[in-house]
């Protein structure tokens, strides 16, 4: 097996708002930009809620009125810093004894720029040494389903 | 939710949407096994498998390769590796998306 070990993945950008407005636009307003298709739920998902709070619930919610879980907020240190646990493994499933840590820096360059560094964590414990190649099924999945909707 | 599969990715996507499939591919993750193996302790029949591997073979989640007399079944590390550049392009097509809601956000305030 040719595994590739890789046990986080990294990105930034520039964003032309206050650090306040990022923050603020990333949690209240996540399901402003988040794909509608990226849920692992029954039915088709309505909202993608993030509870704007320590231990928040992170969760989407369904046609069927159903609520599926994603994981929770782990830091919630406004406007600065988000960290939240993604606790959806490679098999579209919840599991709530697994912690990935989504971690999210708003740093304020200037009145209206932030610089968003952002990081998820922890994959190898998504699954014994294959972490990634799981966590990729489920971000793959996003993605494509993300392409399906902007075309 | 019915799509018209488009690339390998969303092969494999709706190779794993079935729950029977997941349970195969999660058995192969952990190691190789004969083909006439894998119904063992799942509850479908072998003809069934058959269908399901051919499903996951298609989408390049596995491979079946002839060794000695039997058909043995692994993951294919190809397919499974592509993936991976999915989910770093995932998170640039979400965070662009953050960004272009943040902008366009600051300017309704």
């Amino acid at each position: 097996m040719n595994n590739v070990k890789i046990d986080s993945i990294r990105k930034e950008l520039l964003v032309e708002v206050s650090q306040e407005t990022a923050f603020k636009v990333f949690t209240e307003k996540m399901d402003l930009w988040w794909p509608r298709t990226h849920h692992i739920g029954k039915s088709p998902m309505t909202e993608l809620v993030l509870e704007s709070k320590p231990r928040g619930r992170w969760y989407s919610r369904h046609e069927d009125g159903s609520e599926q879980d994603v994981g929770y907020v782990l830091t919630w240190d406004p406007y600065g810093l988000l960290v939240l646990a993604w606790q959806i493994n490679g098999n579209f499933q919840f599991d709530p004894g697994l912690i990935t840590e989504v971690e999210v820096f708003f740093i304020a360059e200037a009145p209206e720029v932030t610089r968003i560094k952002f990081e998820h964590k922890n994959m190898e414990r998504l699954g014994g040494g294959k972490a990634v190649e799981s966590m990729d099924e489920g971000w793959g999945k996003i993605l494509d389903l993300y392409k399906n909707q902007t075309k | 939710m019915k799509k018209q599969p488009q690339s390998s990715y969303d092969k494999a996507f709706n190779a794993l949407g079935d729950p029977t499939r997941r349970a195969i591919f999660e058995k192969l993750r952990v190691r190789p096994l004969a083909v006439v193996d894998i119904a063992d302790g799942l509850p479908v029949s072998r003809p069934a498998v058959s269908q399901h591997l051919k499903v996951l073979k298609d989408a390049r989640l596995i491979r079946v390769h002839r060794e000695g007399t039997r058909n043995l079944c692994q993951i294919d590390t190809r397919g499974v590796l592509a993936m991976r550049n999915y989910l770093d392009n995932f998170w640039d097509i979400a965070l662009s998306a953050f960004k272009q809601a943040a902008e366009k956000h600051k300017k309704h305030e």
